[in-house]
C-alpha cells in the first residue's frame, strides 16, 4: 500500500492510512501462498540492492500476513509496535539486553529489537499476541496469571514468550532450564520467582493453583515478645 | 479498627491480579503503545556536554529532513546546561527514522565549561563550581546530643568504618514519557506517571491551560519506583510539539535517556564511628556523611525527595551522638525520590557499623540488635525470624566458615515513618439496575496490585466477587487518589473504596427498600433502582488506615574466597504492614522490594567518567540490576496486624536487603566490604588479594 | 541507525562484491545492529550473508569443520560438541542469553567490536575511535587488559567466549581475503588488535569468515568464567583448559585466558612446562602464576588476576574428569 503525503513523500507509509485499512483485524491469507510470495520476492530481490528508501516487506506473523513499506534499517520490534497495532511486544532498551522485545521465528525466541524486519520475510513470527488468537490463555499465560507472576506487565510478554518457546523445546524442564531460558528477561519489579513458579506450572511439575501462595500469616498478637 | 469487617472472604486472602489477562495476553495499552489517529513519533536531543554555555541551536536542517512536522527548542536564547543529558531540543515526526536522523540534522553552538562529576572532587574547594558562586559543598552544623566525644572514651568497644552507597538509577522497564494530543478541544495526554494529577497540575502550568482542559489517563504503566513524578519535561515537550504539529506525539525517553536526567537515589559516604559499654549497650555514635543528589540542590530541574540527609542514627536511639551530613553537588541527572528515599542507604551504613561493633564486642548480632532496638514489633519480628531462619544453627563466628567457598549469615530491620493516606482521596461507583457494578479512583497501579485492592475491598463491602467488580482507574476526570508515593496508595484507597461501597449499600437499601442488599439480595435489589443507575460517591475515611511499617531480613550468603563471587541463597523477611488486604499482590511487592535491595547490594552502580563527564553505563548491559539466575529463595513471614488499618508496603521491604546482605558477606568472610555493590573486585580486595597496580 | 541499502547475497563473490563500496556484513545482527544504533561505524550497505550455501554446516572427523554461520546455540546444543569438546559447549551455553544465542554466529562472535564502554559511547571519542586518548586507560578500567602490545595504547580486550574456547582447542579459522581461503590461528585472527590500537582483530575490509577447523587432539577440555552476575553478563574473566589427560597427566596443554587482552592470553612457556605433568594443585598453581607474569595492572583491574589465578587451577583440575 504505497500512498504519497503531501509532502510528496513516496514510499513513506502514512500510519493513519494503515491504522485505518488494518485496525484490528487482520488480513489472513493462506500460509502456502505468503511462503512462496516470500520466497519469490526473495528470489527476485536476492541480490538486487534495495533501500536506504522504504521498500515493501511483507511480514507473517501469528498466521496473519502485514504488508509494510519499511526503510531496510527498520527493526522487527518497530514495525510491530509502529507500523502495526501489534504493540504487546515491548521496548525495554532497543539494545537486546532487556527481553521486553522477544518475540517467536519459528518457535525460536529472539530479540526483535535487534533484526531487521527485512530479513524477517517468509519466517513465521508469533509475538505474545498470538498466543491467545482464540481469546482463551494459553497454559503458559494461565499460569502467569495464577502464580501471580507479573507486576507492572511490561516485561511480562518477553517473559511469556521466553517460557512458552522453553515448553515448546523442552516440556519438561529443571528450574535451572527455566532460569537459563529466562536469563535473557530483565524485570524491574521482581516478579522472577512466580515465573519460575509459572512456567513450572505450566510445565506441570507444580500444581495448578490458582492464586495459592504459600506464605505463612501469624498474627501479631501471637509472636513472642 | 473500627471500619473493617473482623470475618473476611477477600481481605487478608489471595485474589488474583485483575489485570493479568490483559498484561500476559499483550492486550494492556500503556502510555508507549498509544497509536492515536495520526500520532507521531517524539524524540529530544540532550547535551552531550556536562557543563556548557548553549550559545544558539539551529533547527533548520532537522526541519528539512523527510517527514519531520515540528522541531522546538526546549528554552529560547542562551543558557547553561549543567549535566550530560540535559535537555536541549526536540523533534516530532513520521518515523522513529526520521527523528533520529533530524536529532543528527540539529547543530548547537556551546562553549563548554568546566564541571566535576565525582563527590569527593566536588568537595574540593578547587573545584568547578556547578552553580556559578555557590560552593559545591553545603556546610551544615552538626546535630548534636549529649556528649559524643566523653561518651567514645566510655566504650568497651569502639568501631570506625567507612561505608558507601552508589547512585541507583530507577530503570523501570517502561521509560519515562507520554502520547499526548493538544488540540484546540485541550490537552489529552497517556502518561506513564505515578500520579495522574501531579501531571495534570505540572502540564496544565508549564503549559498555561487551564486545569479544566487537561486530562490525563494512565490505564497501564510499567512502572516507577519514583522516577515518574513531576517535573515532566518530555511530557511538557511531547505536548508542546503536538500543539505545533496538529496531531498526537508519542515520545518516550530511550533507555539511555532514564539514566540521564529523570533521576536517581543519591549516593553516601559515611565515615561512622560507633561504640558501646560492656554490657553491649550503644553508647556513641558519630556519622560524617556527603552525598550528591546531582545538579539537585537548588536546580530548576530537582524532582523532590533528593535523600541525602540519612535518617542517623537510624532505629537505635543512642544517648550521644553527632551528625554531620553535607549535600555535594556535582554536574549529573538531579536526584529524585526513590523506594525509600534515604532509608536503603541509612540502613546499609548503620546495620554494617552495628555488626561491625558486635563482632568488636564478640556479641551475635542478633543478641546485640535485642538488646538495643527499641522497635516492640521488630524486637518480635526478630524472635519470629530468628526460629524461622535457624539463625542459631547457622551462625558461625564471622570468617569461620571452613573451605574456599564460604557461608554467611546477617541480618538487618527497617522503620519506615510513612505509609499513612492521602486523606483527600475520593472515589465513586455506579450500579447498574443490572447488578454491574463499576468502581471510578483517579489513582494508577504501577503494578503494585492497586485495582485488584479495590475490588478486593469492593467486593467484601457489597458481598459481592472480585471479578463481579469493574475496576477503572487512571483518568484525571474520576475522583482524585493519591499520587502513588510513599507506600501511601493502599491506604488511600482502601477506605475510600470502604466508604463509597459502604454508602451504596446504604442508598440502595433506602431507595429500594431491601434491608440487605448484600451478596444473594444484590441483583434483586439493583433491578428495583428501575432505569437509572445508582452513582454512589464517597472519601477517604480515619481510623482505617496508619501509618508506620517495620520489617526485619535475614540472609545467607555463599562467598568464592578465590573469585569474590557473592552468591546469595537465602532471604528471609519478617514483614508487617498493618492490615493485609490481598495476600499474593502483596507477597509481590516484597519479592520486588527485596530483589531490588539485592540489586542495590550486589550489582547496581551508576558509573560517571571523571575525564569526559558522561555517564558510562546508560544502559542494562553495564548497569546491572538482579536477573532470574541470581535470584534467591525468598521466604516471608506476614504479620497481621488488623487493628493497625492498611499501611503501605511498597517500600519497607526494600529497605534492609542490602544491609542485611553485606551482614552476610562479612560474617562469611569475616572482613567488611563496606561499599555497594559488592563485586568480585571489591570481595577480592577485602580479602587482600587484589596486586597493586604496576608502576609504568 | 542511518539509513542503508540492503541486499542478500548467493555467492560468496557477490557478497564481497556487494560489499566492497563501505558495506557490513550481516549475520546474527546482534554486534552489527549494536554498533550501528551508536553510529560508531559508518555502512552504506548490509549485505545478508545468511542465505550463503554450506556455511551453516557442522562436519566432523579427525579434524571438525564448524561454518561461520553456525549459531551459538546450535553449538551450545549439540549433543555431539559436548561430548567431544566439552570446553566449547560450556564457553556457548554462557553466550549473552538464549535470544542472543539464537542468531548468533560463530562467525560474528569472533569478529564483534569491542565491548569497552568508551568505545561504545557515542560520546566519547576514545582512542580506537581515532580519538587522542585511551579514557579507560587512567579512568575507569575494571573491566579492561592486564596485557597487551607494547606500541598498543587501546587496553580494550577481547570478550569473545568462543575465541578463549577455540584458542585453547588450537583452533583455525579460515577467512575468505580478496578471493583466497586464508588460515589463521586465533593468535593471528587477533594479533593486530593486540598490536593496533585502532584495530578489534586482525581482519581486513571485505574478509569473510567461512568456518574454524578444530582438531580432536586435545580429547579433554573444560571453560569456565565469572562475571558479576550469574546469567547474561560479559566475563570478567573466562578461561579455557583443553589436553590430552591419561592417569592423571597431561599432554599437549593450552590454557586461553579471555578478557585480559586484545587476544585470548596464552603463554607458550607455561604450556610446555606443563606438558607431561601431573594435574595437582601445585603444579596448576604454578602454572597460573607462569600465565600471568607481566600482568600490567591498572588502578581497576586487578582483582582480575586471582580471578584468572583460580580459574586456570579449576580449568586445569577439571580435564581429569
Amino acid at each position: 500500500m504505497k500512498e504519497q503525503d503531501k509532502d510528496g513523500l513516496i514510499g513513506s507509509f502514512s500510519r493513519r492510512t494503515f491504522l485505518k485499512s488494518l485496525g484490528t483485524t487482520a488480513v489472513t491469507v493462506a500460509a502456502a501462498r505468503t511462503q512462496a510470495v516470500a520466497a519469490e520476492l526473495e528470489k527476485a530481490n536476492a541480490e538486487k540492492v534495495i533501500g536506504p528508501g522504504a521498500v515493501p516487506v511483507t511480514l507473517r506473523v501469528n498466521g496473519d500476513t502485514l504488508k509494510l513499506m519499511l526503510e531496510p534499517r527498520v527493526t522487527l520490534l518497530d514495525a510491530l509496535r509502529n507500523y502495526s497495532s501489534l504493540t504487546g511486544s515491548k521496548e525495554g532498551c532497543d539494545r537486546a539486553t532487556c527481553g521486553a522485545c522477544t518475540v517467536m521465528v519459528d518457535d525460536v525466541p529472539i530479540y526483535s529489537c535487534q533484526k531487521l524486519a527485512i530479513e524477517m520475510q517468509g519466517k513465521n513470527i508469533t509475538t505474545v499476541e498470538g498466543l491467545a488468537k482464540s481469546g482463551t490463555l494459553s497454559n503458559v499465560q494461565q499460569a502467569f496469571v495464577d502464580r501471580d507472576a507479573l507486576m507492572c506487565g511490561y516485561c511480562t510478554p518477553g517473559f511469556v514468550m521466553s517460557v512458552t518457546a522453553l515448553l515448546r523445546k523442552n516440556p519438561h524442564p529443571t528450574m535451572d532450564d527455566v532460569k537459563h531460558a529466562c536469563a535473557g528477561n530483565i524485570c524491574r519489579c521482581g516478579t522472577q520467582p512466580r515465573v519460575m513458579e509459572a512456567a513450572m506450572q505450566a510445565a506441570g511439575v507444580l500444581p495448578k493453583t490458582a492464586g495459592l501462595s504459600k506464605t505463612e500469616i501469624i498474627d501479631y498478637g501471637r509472636l513472642a515478645s | 479498627m473500627a471500619g473493617w469487617p473482623a470475618e473476611t472472604k477477600y481481605i487478608g486472602h489471595s485474589t488474583l491480579r485483575i489485570d493479568a489477562p490483559e498484561k500476559v495476553s499483550g492486550r494492556a495499552r500503556y502510555s508507549s503503545d498509544i497509536q492515536a489517529e495520526g500520532w507521531l513519533y517524539g524524540m529530544i536531543l540532550r547535551s552531550k556536554w556536562p557543563a556548557a554555555k548553549i550559545t544558539g541551536i539551529n533547527l533548520d536542517k532537522a526541519l528539512a529532513v523527510p517527514g519531520i512536522k515540528a522541531a522546538i527548542t526546549v528554552q529560547d536564547g542562551e543558557r547553561t546546561v549543567r549535566f550530560y543529558g540535559e535537555e536541549l531540543a526536540a523533534v516530532a515526526g513520521m518515523t522513529k527514522q526520521a527523528c533520529l536522523d533530524a536529532l543528527r540534522a540539529i547543530v548547537v553552538q556551546a562553549k563548554a565549561l568546566d564541571f566535576v562529576v565525582n563527590e569527593t572532587e566536588g568537595l574540593k574547594s578547587d573545584s568547578a563550581q556547578v552553580w556559578e558562586g555557590s560552593p559545591n559543598a553545603s556546610n551544615p552544623k552538626p546535630r548534636e546530643k549529649g556528649d559524643v566525644d566523653t561518651a567514645f572514651n566510655e566504650c568497651a568497644a569502639v568501631s570506625e568504618g567507612f561505608y558507601h552507597t552508589p547512585v541507583q538509577i530507577h530503570n523501570p522497564m517502561e521509560t519515562a514519557g507520554s502520547t499526548i494530543s493538544w488540540t484546540d478541544d485541550g490537552i489529552t495526554a497517556w502518561v506513564s506517571t505515578q500520579g495522574i494529577f501531579g501531571s495534570r497540575d505540572a502540564l496544565a502550568s508549564s503549559l498555561k491551560v487551564d486545569q479544566d482542559k487537561v486530562r490525563v489517563l494512565c490505564d497501564f504503566m510499567g512502572g516507577g519506583f519514583g522516577a515518574k513524578f513531576p517535573p515532566i519535561l518530555e511530557s511538557v515537550l511531547a505536548a508542546r510539539l503536538s500543539k505545533e504539529t496538529n496531531a498526537p506525539v508519542r515520545l518516550m525517553l530511550t533507555r539511555f535517556d532514564q539514566a540521564l536526567a529523570v533521576g536517581n537515589r543519591p549516593s553516601s559516604f559515611q565515615k561512622i564511628k560507633i561504640g558501646a559499654t560492656a554490657d553491649g549497650m550503644l553508647h556513641a555514635f558519630d556519622l560524617d556523611n556527603y552525598g550528591t543528589g546531582g545538579i539537585g540542590s537548588g536546580g530548576s530541574s530537582a524532582g523532590g525527595g533528593s535523600g541525602v540527609m540519612l535518617a542517623m542514627p537510624y532505629i537505635y536511639e543512642v544517648p550521644n551522638s553527632r551528625v554531620k551530613q553535607a549535600v555535594v553537588n556535582i554536574n549529573a541527572g538531579a536526584a529524585r525520590a526513590f523506594r525509600a528515599p534515604g532509608h536503603p542507604p541509612t540502613s546499609f551504613g548503620m546495620e554494617s557499623a552495628m555488626d561491625d561493633l558486635a563482632a568488636k564486642l564478640g556479641i551475635d548480632p542478633v543478641e546485640f540488635r535485642l538488646k538495643n532496638d527499641p522497635g516492640e514489633i521488630r524486637q518480635r519480628e526478630y524472635k519470629a525470624g530468628i526460629e524461622r531462619f535457624g539463625w542459631k544453627d547457622k551462625y558461625k563466628k564471622p570468617g569461620s566458615s571452613p573451605g574456599v567457598v564460604k557461608t554467611g549469615i546477617g541480618c538487618a530491620g527497617a522503620a519506615w515513618p510513612a505509609g499513612g493516606a492521602n486523606r483527600r482521596t475520593q472515589g465513586e461507583a455506579q450500579i447498574n439496575p443490572d447488578g454491574t457494578i463499576e468502581v471510578r479512583l483517579g489513582v494508577q497501579d504501577l503494578g503494585t496490585g492497586t485495582k485488584t485492592v479495590i475490588a478486593v475491598v469492593a467486593a467484601e463491602i457489597l458481598g459481592l466477587k472480585p471479578e463481579q467488580i469493574s475496576v477503572k482507574v487512571g483518568d484525571t476526570r474520576f475522583p482524585p487518589g493519591p499520587g502513588s508515593g510513599g507506600s501511601t496508595t493502599c491506604a488511600s484507597i482502601s477506605p475510600t473504596v470502604y466508604d463509597v461501597c459502604s454508602k451504596a449499600l446504604e442508598q440502595i437499601q433506602t431507595q429500594t427498600g431491601v434491608a440487605d442488599a448484600r451478596g444473594a439480595n444484590w441483583f434483586d435489589a439493583c433491578k428495583k433502582l428501575g432505569v437509572n443507575p445508582l452513582v454512589v460517591h464517597g472519601q477517604w475515611q480515619a481510623g482505617m488506615s496508619s501509618d508506620h511499617a517495620c520489617g526485619v531480613q535475614f540472609a545467607e550468603v555463599d562467598v568464592d574466597t578465590e573469585t569474590g563471587l557473592v552468591t546469595v541463597k537465602k532471604i528471609c523477611c519478617v514483614q508487617d504492614c498493618g492490615l493485609i488486604v490481598n495476600k499474593n499482590t502483596l507477597e509481590s511487592q516484597i519479592n520486588g522490594g527485596i530483589i531490588m535491595g539485592m540489586g542495590y547490594a550486589l550489582y547496581e552502580e551508576r558509573v560517571m567518567d571523571d575525564l569526559s563527564g558522561v555517564v558510562l553505563n546508560p544502559n542494562f548491559e553495564t548497569y546491572k540490576v538482579s536477573g532470574i539466575a541470581d535470584v534467591p529463595d525468598i521466604d516471608i513471614l506476614l504479620i497481621n496486624m488488623p487493628e493497625r488499618g492498611v499501611i503501605g508496603i511498597g517500600e519497607p521491604a526494600t529497605v534492609p536487603t542490602a544491609a542485611a546482605i553485606g551482614n552476610a558477606v562479612f560474617n562469611a568472610i569475616g572482613v567488611r566490604v563496606g561499599s555497594l555493590p559488592i563485586t568480585p573486585a571489591k570481595v577480592l580486595a577485602a580479602l587482600g588479594k587484589v596486586p597493586a597496580p604496576t608502576k609504568s | 541507525m542511518k539509513a542503508f541499502e540492503y541486499a542478500t547475497a548467493l555467492s560468496t563473490d557477490s557478497a564481497q562484491q556487494l560489499a566492497a563500496d563501505n558495506g557490513q556484513y550481516l549475520a546474527g545482527g546482534n554486534d552489527l545492529l549494536g554498533v550501528l544504533k551508536e553510529y560508531l561505524i559508518e555502512a552504506k550497505i548490509l549485505v545478508n550473508i545468511k542465505s550463503l550455501l554450506g556455511l551453516n554446516k557442522i562436519e566432523t572427523g579427525k579434524t571438525w569443520k564448524i561454518g561461520a554461520l553456525v549459531t551459538v546455540a546450535e553449538i551450545e546444543n549439540s549433543a555431539e560438541i559436548k561430548k567431544t569438546f566439552p570446553g566449547l559447549q560450556a564457553a556457548a551455553s554462557e553466550v549473552g542469553s538464549q535470544q542472543i544465542r539464537n542468531v548468533a554466529t560463530v562467525g560474528g562472535n569472533l569478529s564483534q567490536h569491542s565491548r569497552c564502554w568508551y568505545f561504545r559511547h557515542r560520546d566519547t571519542v576514545c582512542l580506537k575511535k581515532h580519538g587522542d586518548l585511551c579514557y579507560a586507560r587512567n579512568g575507569e578500567n575494571r573491566y579492561h587488559s592486564l596485557f597487551t602490545g607494547k606500541s598498543n595504547t587501546c587496553i580494550s580486550p577481547v570478550v569473545s567466549n568462543l575465541a578463549t574456547a577455540f584458542a585453547s582447542l588450537d583452533t583455525t579459522v579460515v577467512v575468505l581475503r580478496e578471493g583466497k581461503e586464508t588460515p589463521m590461528t586465533i593468535t593471528e585472527l587477533y594479533q593486530t588488535a593486540f598490536d593496533d590500537p585502532y584495530a578489534h582483530n586482525s581482519l581486513k575490509p571485505g574478509d569473510l569468515i567461512l568456518r574454524v577447523e578444530i582438531p580432536t587432539t586435545h580429547t579433554s577440555s573444560s571453560y569456565m568464567q565469572v562475571s558479576d552476575k550469574h546469567a547474561f553478563d560479559w566475563a570478567l574473566v573466562s578461561c579455557a583448559a583443553a589436553g590430552k589427560v591419561s592417569g592423571g597427566k597431561i599432554s599437549h596443554p593450552r590454557v586461553a585466558l579471555g578478557c585480559i587482552s586484545p587476544m585470548p592470553h596464552q603463554v607458550k612457556a607455561a604450556n610446555d612446562f606443563l606438558d607431561g605433568k601431573t594435574l595437582d594443585e601445585a603444579t596448576v598453581s604454578q602454572v597460573a602464576d607462569m600465565i600471568l607474569q607481566g600482568a600490567e595492572i591498572l588502578e581497576h583491574n586487578g582483582y582480575k588476576v586471582p580471578i584468572a589465578h583460580a580459574l586456570i587451577r579449576r580449568t586445569l583440575l577439571a580435564l581429569k574428569g
